[in-house]
């Protein structure tokens, strides 16, 4: 028998990763607290500061919490987590808007929900196929999450308004629809 | 190429015996096609056809280090991958790797893991970026890497396959490849193939692991990474001070400017070190002539709508009161690292444009742990 040919990336010893837990959705966000988890990725601050003042404005919902995340490239570290889940009933994450953070961005809406808290990540168009990766190294195939068109960085701070209240609909859905 | 070099591939075309002039089998090319399309079909190259790792094969480097083939040397977070000890010598062997480099692989991806970029997103970046390796010391001459001309490569087997080595690192055992986790923009030319052996006998200064705090006379490699290198080429002036300029004035082009500050390392030719050190600058006193002179006007940075500074981050400021104002971009010596290689045959030094910062550290290669084994005579392996 010839010398079988070797596997060059350690993946079969690999365990296989159980499925995601998504967190029980909510019937609407009247009375909500939403955080935001900003990654620092130039227009995500305002982006996502907007989305909170809509959701404030036309779903009753109430900012309590907005956390900047150190290093954009790596999901958010666990006492931050923690921290939101304690006090917040939703989260709002982005905007992934490179290669490294539209994947950590999917990453940390994943881990929300593993906390029990509906999470909705927002990323360019232009980087779904790195964020669906991520879902799947995360053990959360077919992961929805909402994108807004590429690029981002160069907008306005107008155009960037109009953005946030583009994509709002796909946020809400995301935080109150409970089929996956 | 002389005769002996020949042997096991039949120039004549008269020889179909399959047998070279020793008597030994000439290996099967079509097992060895067979082989490579396996590879292929398993997503694991680069796109070059790789070398099938056998346990033989991958035995034989792991008997170059006294490390455990499961001790962990790298970790990607974010992924939740590792390389190991033994993935490293898998994808070292695949890369094309003589056993005896292995402590080579292993010392530039140790040097890699130290940097920052190489430790979070880098290798998902849209910016795409090169490994820049660059080995001193007696192992150069030992292993036979190209110390002179051609150090950007390609056509030496040890330059060209450590640093491809890293690359299938990257791909395989933290599982980065493009269009998926790797999300490179348009990339660079050179990823994975760049791995200098500095002309230590033609510079005048002491080597560069001595800047990463090796001692002189040790085998060590360094490493960081690059977004492009961009070539110098100035051999007509006489006058060190305009060679400088002409360096500063490469490291200065805005596109490259994206924070306040930056970092480019400077590969001097050979005949650029031998006239700065003329002069009586030593390495010191050219790092710190490149923060002086290295940056922009406000008025320059401004047109390319890149003046404003929010935190660390440039953008376009409509405010023109600073247009005056010269902006230096390089913090400290560490920033604009020289390495001395390249032939003695013309005045043609590059820039190399450094993704984040160079961590400052050199890693010693481990010696042998021992001489590693004679290859499995391949009738004993499919008998």
């Amino acid at each position: 028998m010839p010398n079988p040919i070797l596997d060059p990336t350690g993946t079969a010893a690999t365990a296989a990763t159980t499925a995601a837990p998504r967190a029980p959705r909510r019937a609407n966000l009247a009375g909500a607290t939403v955080g935001l988890l900003v990654n620092t990725k130039q227009n995500a601050a305002p982006f996502l500061d907007e989305v909170g003042r809509l959701l404030a404005q036309r779903y009753g919902a109430t900012v309590t919490m907005s956390r900047t995340k150190v290093n954009f490239a790596a999901p958010a570290p666990e006492d931050l987590v923690k921290e939101m889940t304690t006090n917040c009933d939703v989260i709002i994450t982005g905007i992934g808007d490179c290669g490294s953070c539209s994947a950590s961005a999917v990453a940390d809406g994943i881990a929300f929900e593993a906390a029990g808290l509906p999470a909705a990540a927002i990323c360019s168009d232009a980087f779904r196929v790195t964020a669906d990766a991520m879902a799947d190294l995360q053990g959360a195939p077919g992961y929805r999450y909402a994108t807004t068109p590429h690029p981002v960085a160069v907008l306005t701070p107008d155009q960037v308004r109009a953005r946030a209240a583009q994509v709002l609909d796909d946020v809400v859905a995301l935080l109150t629809e409970s089929a996956a | 190429m002389t005769q002996a070099d020949t042997t096991g591939a039949d120039t004549t075309g008269a020889d179909t015996s399959g047998a070279d002039t020793s008597g030994a089998e000439a290996p099967d090319p079509d097992a060895a096609q067979a082989a490579i399309e396996y590879c292929y079909d398993r997503d694991w190259s680069d796109g070059l056809p790789l070398v099938p790792a056998s346990q033989p094969l991958v035995d034989r480097f792991l008997a170059t280090t006294t490390r455990a083939p499961d001790e962990v040397i790298g970790e990607l977070e974010q992924v939740g991958r590792n390389c190991t000890v033994y993935l490293a010598a898998v994808n070292a062997a695949m890369a094309g790797c003589r056993p005896e480099y292995f402590p080579v692989v292993l010392a530039a991806f140790e040097a890699l893991m130290r940097e920052r970029a190489a430790r979070g997103g880098g290798w998902q970046s849209t910016s795409g970026p090169a490994p820049m390796i660059v080995v001193n010391g007696p192992i150069r001459h030992e292993l036979g890497f190209n110390t002179t001309g051609g150090a950007f490569g390609p056509g030496f087997r040890p330059n060209a396959t450590v640093a491809r080595a890293i690359g299938l690192i990257v791909r395989n055992a933290f599982g980065i490849r493009p269009h998926v986790l790797e999300q490179a923009t348009q990339g660079l030319p050179g990823r994975w193939s760049i791995c200098l052996a500095e002309n230590e006998e033609e510079s005048p200064w002491p080597p560069f692991a001595a800047d990463g705090g090796q001692p002189a006379g040790a085998s060590a490699v360094s490493a960081t990474l690059l977004r492009t290198c961009e070539f110098v080429d100035n051999r007509h002036t006489p006058d060190p001070e305009q060679v400088l300029w002409d360096i500063a004035d490469t490291i200065s082009r805005t596109g490259s400017l994206i924070f306040k500050e930056t970092s480019a390392g400077v590969v001097l030719c050979p005949e650029h070190a031998q006239m700065l050190a003329g002069a009586g600058l030593e390495k010191k006193a050219v790092q710190e002539w490149l923060i002086e002179h290295c940056g922009r006007t406000g008025a320059d940075l401004r047109h390319a709508g890149k003046n404003g500074l929010r935190g660390i981050a440039r953008f376009a400021d409509p405010d023109t009161s600073a247009d005056e104002e010269f902006s230096r971009i390089l913090p400290s010596p560490r920033h604009v690292p020289i390495v001395v290689a390249g032939a003695r045959n013309a005045a043609i030094s590059m820039v190399v444009r450094i993704f984040g910062e160079w961590s400052g550290t050199a890693i010693p290669v481990a010696p042998l742990a021992a001489a590693p084994p004679p290859p499995t005579a391949p009738a004993e392996v499919t008998s």
